[in-house]
């Protein structure tokens, strides 16, 4: 018991964390509300450090997991990644009230701070998907996925005095209600059809019924195919993608980037555990691998055509992380060794290059208010040089313009699909992503090369953490290819199975 | 693809095949910094262009950096004991199942590399000390643009040079093209220079390709491209005459085209009296004593390769007798001294390559060795005049320069520089060129007797042209005009400036060396059998060894051939000398007594119906350019006119914007799916859940009744 209790330090110190954020936010002092987003970066910070530390310890024991290894690639770059999304959302949350109480013209009141609450429900998701990947049995999973869901819908309602994000948030809960009986139904099934509620047991059972010939039971496919769909929600795909594009463009940019990758990981990493446990050797079951294969090529095209008519950036990027799912469904599809080292490595890419883009947009104000206009990023580049190139780097790297990080990610997983015999799927990956060089190329020449215009001139840098966000994850976009071969071992390491 | 999923799959960072031949020597990892300390001071010349500096710091960067290569090549010269690998750094290493391709950041030194390398970092710091008075009128503007290039030069040479694999020879191949261009195109306002840059760049491309091709095959063939792996694997396939295909037989063709490109001979020489538009110094350094060897140092360092076909060798001497010759003749009718520099150098090096394609690879190296000292001088003296006289090149427009107060230097040295270049007896250039010139006569080979004629009227002509510049300008009475590069003089009342001490040192300090560069031919050897000298001796331990005196080179003993019923060798020391008497007494006769006969000739010649072309065809390059212009450039252009048109309205107008439309269009048929309300979105949600889902539980049904329509149908016809 206190092995497993040692094997969650990384999501303790979250925790803590999180019970720390809120104190600290509803304090008298602004020196002190004002230093949240250091502490959940410490907090984060030090939960990445403590990873290694739990993973090389010989006290703990990890073969009663589906993959042993896991944990460590996966909350180490989370944390990671966190780290920059806490940046991303520096000194946005509050910023009129905290503006008001600094100039006197308004008084603390504890009920209407929400920095507190914000970064400390940010940890407790960043736990969730931590969860995630430690988890033995289905009930784990559900209650770890859901601990990631939960604290979003309410990131989501965070801005108070915006309607469209009140809406938003209705909308995301829900439709993510909904899902989640979708798949605690799945679940069900799963254990009316295996007896079993631990993932080793009912992986075991699942190879017995698949050795013996008949295949998987009836019960047990549409089991798997509800939980699926339940948890394609969460990684937005399609049928189930269609809340994405008014969540992520109702919510503020940090909250956007949050959701399109903290969420989208758990949801990927559910998936590809659910899918393990019936295992690719003997080749997914037709119907399983069918409806994959369907929903990542649904997801690939509504994604990126939906991208193309859109006048919102957030909207336009929201659609392109529908998107970017549909690429990484074909990692799992083509499964283990190539597909999920695949896939893990881009869930870093994209996670990173994502959050620089919505970190650029959440760096930027028009008088005030939020930028969310397309033509508000015209002209960038005579504004603020930095952050336009950092925002054509980010699109550049998610468009995957050699040699930017995301393209040796988009090139990982088209080779994986290639061996494994997806050439269908890759020639439809490849046009779809031709196709989404039109807005991903229309936000970089607006911003490096169109002129000013009336509206954009009005707009202003006005946050500097959001922009370092930015900057670093554009550093990391060029400079990340260099640490790919080491990425490669270690989500080689990842998906080891148990001896 | 097999190879990089592999690579996906594999763990990385396996160690690399061990090769049992390689000594390696990390001792020597402080030889890095030859190649280092350049980029260093480009690194350090993009600060002071960003801080704007405006004093000679970028030039004493770059002066104090290449000293160092300079004095760290002397070091590993003096430490050096035979060949060895100094590994820098793993570059590429991809490895799959049936194979690898490997190529480290790794230094091969052999005495071939630093004869090279001696030379290319002393004079590359030399030429820069010269530069940094020559191109002051620039400070604070180009300045420390032209020594960044110097630097980039610098590194990418040492690459070329240095590099262990042929891949690193490509990569400082192609870093040296692209400081040429930078630095040719120095004064990129003036459109003849930004044309020149460009004609260098694209002419080069053509080798350039021919490289990437040769290295292509060396690696399909040989399983590497390190150069001793090669040579191991040659060496185990000597006696399998079928091995490889018909593809190895390619592979000097391929590597004579590059260096051809680089190394300006027929038909890609065009580039490089253009290039002369560049700042003097650079047609020093670059375009005279260094890069333009880099086409000979690629045929020696391959040159076992180059016996894989029986006539690869004999390409390379008629290709470089014919240019020889060709270059002499156009150089003899030009009026601007640096242009008629320009052309004796490709005429020189046609001499390097015809001594590669006689096999004396030996003889080829000591020229280069040599051409590089005293060419250097040359257009160090070119360059001070150019800096002088306002730019005034021609040389109908300059005399008298030695009685002229502060020119004295400048014309003495120029002196040497043109008695070594017309191959006086006993200077440097008279051993290097009869080296080259008795072995046409002594290895057999197509025509190799008639490339030798050929090549020893070429030296008569070497020695007229190169003493017409010497007379004209230096000697006779005082005259001048000045050039057109008067900075806001004015023309009348001009008075030439004569170098300052930077420039008249480095004068002095390489025309020493011009003369001194005789002596290696006279040193004592080591080896047994061998004779010429140190040069030989640095060949020696090379693949270059093909092709030395002395040593057999495949013909058998009896190979001496004869002529006039002489010893090569000893005939060649009198034939040369007689023919270079010739030629500078008709230029003595022609430029100094009597100047008017040189025109009265001219005009004779222009006169008469019968001869009018060959002075009018000598003046105009023999219509080389214009025959490209019409027989590659104007096609090519037609071409791509025609498909510029094409692209401009079936592909963008028709294809492009069509495809682009189409997303679009079905873009909009799903907009109403996103209408806002949840209820729809969930009823969407689940709707396509249960639709994907049924389509697949009842996928054998539905595929079984398509199977039983299409029996049905099928039955029906």
């Amino acid at each position: 018991m206190v092995d497993r209790l040692f094997l969650l330090t990384p999501e303790f110190i979250l925790l803590f964390g999180a019970i720390v954020c809120v104190i600290a936010g509803l304090s008298n002092l602004a020196v002190i509300r004002r230093r949240v987003g250091f502490i959940a970066c410490g907090f984060l910070l030090a939960s990445a450090v403590s990873v290694p530390f739990v993973y090389n310890s010989s006290a703990v024991e990890t073969s009663d997991a589906l993959f042993p290894h896991l944990g460590a690639y996966v909350k180490f770059f989370t944390a990671i990644i966190s780290i920059i999304l806490v940046m991303a959302a520096g000194g946005l949350i509050d910023r009129n009230y905290e503006h008001a109480v600094a100039k006197g013209k308004d008084r603390f009141h504890a009920l209407r701070s929400s920095g507190g609450e914000f970064h400390g429900l940010l940890l407790l998701s960043v736990t969730g998907l931590m969860l995630v990947c430690e988890a033995r049995d289905l009930i784990w999973l559900f209650l770890a996925l859901e601990l990631v869901s939960l604290p979003t819908y309410v990131m989501v309602a965070m801005s108070r005095w915006s309607r469209i994000a009140q809406e938003a948030a209705m909308k995301y809960f829900f439709l993510g209600a909904m899902s989640a009986g979708l798949m605690l139904y799945g679940f069900a099934l799963i254990y009316v059809s295996t007896g079993s509620l631990v993932l080793q047991e009912i992986s075991a059972t699942f190879q017995a019924q698949m050795a013996v010939g008949g295949g998987l039971t009836f019960f047990a496919i549409i089991g798997v195919l509800l939980s699926l769909f339940g948890l394609c929600y969460k990684i937005a795909a399609a049928p189930l993608h269609l809340y994405a594009p008014d969540v992520y463009q109702g919510t503020a940019a940090p909250v956007t980037a949050f959701l399109a990758f903290i969420p989208k990981t758990a949801g990927m990493l559910a998936i590809i555990l659910l899918l393990s446990m019936i295992g690719w050797e003997r080749g997914l079951p037709p119907v399983i691998e069918m409806s994959l294969w369907v929903i990542a090529v649904l997801t690939m095209i509504l994604g990126n055509i939906g991208a193309l008519l859109q006048q919102s950036t957030q909207r336009m990027l929201g659609y392109s992380s529908i998107a970017h799912s549909g690429y990484m469904l074909m990692g799992v599809i083509a499964g283990p060794p190539l597909g999920l080292t695949a896939v893990f490595i881009y869930l870093v890419i994209y996670g990173l290059t994502n959050t620089g883009a919505f970190a650029t947009i959440a760096s930027l104000t028009k008088e005030g208010h939020r930028v969310d206009r397309l033509e508000d990023i015209a002209g960038l580049y005579k504004h603020n040089p930095l952050a336009a190139s950092s925002l054509a780097i980010s699109s550049g790297s998610l468009l995957g313009i050699p040699p930017l990080f995301g393209f040796w990610g988009k090139l990982l997983l088209f080779i994986a699909a290639i061996s494994a015999g997806q050439i269908l799927l890759v020639v439809i990956a490849a046009l779809t992503s031709a196709v989404s060089a039109w807005y991903y190329l229309k936000i970089i020449g607006l911003a490096i090369l169109s002129p000013l215009t009336e509206q954009s001139q009005r707009v202003t840098v006005a946050l500097k953490w959001p922009l370092i966000a930015a900057i670093l994850s554009a550093i990391i976009a060029i400079g990340g290819p260099f640490a790919l071969s080491s990425m490669i071992v270690d989500a080689n390491q990842a998906m080891m199975l148990p001896e | 693809m097999n190879g990089l999923m592999q690579l996906i799959s594999m763990p990385i960072g396996m160690p690399a095949v061990p090769i049992d031949q390689i000594i390696n020597a990390p001792q020597f990892a402080w030889a890095g910094f030859i190649l280092w300390l350049p980029l260093l001071s480009l690194i350090l010349c993009g600060v002071c262009a960003a801080m704007k500096v405006k004093t000679k710091l970028p030039a004493i960067i770059t002066i104090l950096s290449l000293a160092g290569a300079f004095v760290l090549t002397a070091m590993l010269f003096l430490n050096y004991e035979g060949p060895v690998t100094i590994h820098l750094f793993d570059w590429i290493q991809s490895h799959w199942s049936d194979g690898a391709f490997i190529a480290n950041f790794a230094l091969y030194v052999d005495s071939l590399t630093l004869l090279w390398m001696l030379f290319v970092t002393g004079l590359g710091t030399l030429i820069a000390v010269y530069a940094s008075e020559y191109m002051e009128h620039d400070l604070g503007k180009g300045y420390t643009r032209f020594f960044a290039g110097v630097s980039v030069f610098l590194f990418a040479m040492g690459c070329l040079v240095m590099g262990d694999n042929l891949l690193m020879l490509y990569l400082g191949w192609e870093g040296v093209g692209f400081a040429s261009y930078w630095l040719i195109g120095y004064f990129y306002t003036k459109p003849s220079a930004v044309a020149a840059a460009k004609k260098a760049f694209i002419v080069n491309r053509i080798g350039d390709l021919g490289l990437a091709l040769a290295i292509y095959l060396i690696w399909s063939t040989f399983g590497s491209v390190q150069y001793d792996v090669i040579t191991t694997a040659m060496e185990s396939h000597q006696h399998d005459a079928a091995f490889g295909g018909w593809t190895v037989n390619l592979i000097p063709y391929l590597l004579m085209l590059a260096a051809f490109g680089k190394s300006a001979q027929l038909p890609l020489y065009v580039w490089l009296p253009d290039a002369m538009e560049g700042p003097t110094p650079v047609s020093a350094l670059i375009h005279a004593a260094t890069m333009v060897t880099a086409g000979v140092y690629l045929i020696i360092r391959t040159y076992p390769l180059f016996f894989l076909d029986d006539y690869a060798l004999p390409v390379v001497a008629w290709v470089g007798g014919l240019t020889a010759l060709l270059a002499a003749t156009i150089g003899m009718a030009q009026y601007d001294i640096k242009r008629i520099m320009a052309y004796s150098t490709v005429s020189q090096l046609g001499y390097m390559f015809l001594g590669l394609g006689v096999i004396t690879s030996f003889g080829a190296a000591y020229h280069v060795f040599t051409h590089a000292f005293f060419k250097a001088v040359l257009f160090l003296t070119c360059g001070a005049i150019m800096h002088g006289f306002a730019g005034q090149l021609d040389l109908r427009k300059l005399s008298g320069l030695r009685h002229m107060k502060g020119w004295k230097i400048v014309s003495y040295t120029m002196l040497i520089g043109c008695l070594c270049l017309a191959g006086f007896p006993l200077t440097s250039g008279y051993f290097s060129k009869d080296a080259i010139l008795a072995e046409a006569f002594v290895t057999h080979g197509p025509g190799f007797k008639v490339l030798g004629w050929i090549a020893i009227f070429t030296a008569g002509l070497t020695a007229y042209y190169t003493f017409r510049v010497w007379f004209r300008v230096c000697c006779g009475e005082k005259m001048y005009e000045a050039g057109d590069e008067l900075h806001g003089e004015d023309p009348a009342s001009f008075h030439p400036h004569a170098p300052r001490i930077a420039i008249n040192t480095v004068l002095v300090i390489v025309s020493i060396g011009a003369v001194l560069a005789a002596v290696p031919y006279f040193t004592e050897n080591t080896t047994e059998g061998l004779h010429g000298g140190w040069v030989a001796e640095m060949v020696n331990d090379s693949p270059g060894k093909h092709g030395l005196p002395g040593m057999a080179h495949g013909h058998g003993e009896d190979h001496h051939g004869s002529i006039l019923g002489m010893d090569p060798h000893k005939a060649m020391y009198y034939i040369s000398a007689t023919v270079g008497f010739i030629g500078i007494a008709i230029a003595f006769f022609f430029h100094l007594l009597n100047r008017k006969a040189a025109d009265k000739v001219r005009s004779k010649l222009l006169s008469s119906r019968t001869t009018r072309w060959l002075p009018t065809a000598m003046e105009h390059k023999w219509y080389v350019d214009e025959v490209y212009i019409a027989l590659i450039r104007s096609p090519l252009w037609i071409t791509g006119k025609v498909f510029a048109l094409f692209d401009k309205y079936i592909i963008d107008m028709l294809i492009v914007n069509g495809t682009a439309a189409m997303p679009r269009i079905i873009a909009k048929w799903f907009a109403p799916l996103a209408n806002g309300s949840v209820q729809s979105y969930g009823v969407s949600m689940v709707g396509g859940a249960l639709l994907v889902g049924l389509l697949m539980l009842f996928m054998p049904e539905i595929v079984e009744l398509i199977q039983y329509v299409s029996a049905q149908s099928g039955g029906g016809q």
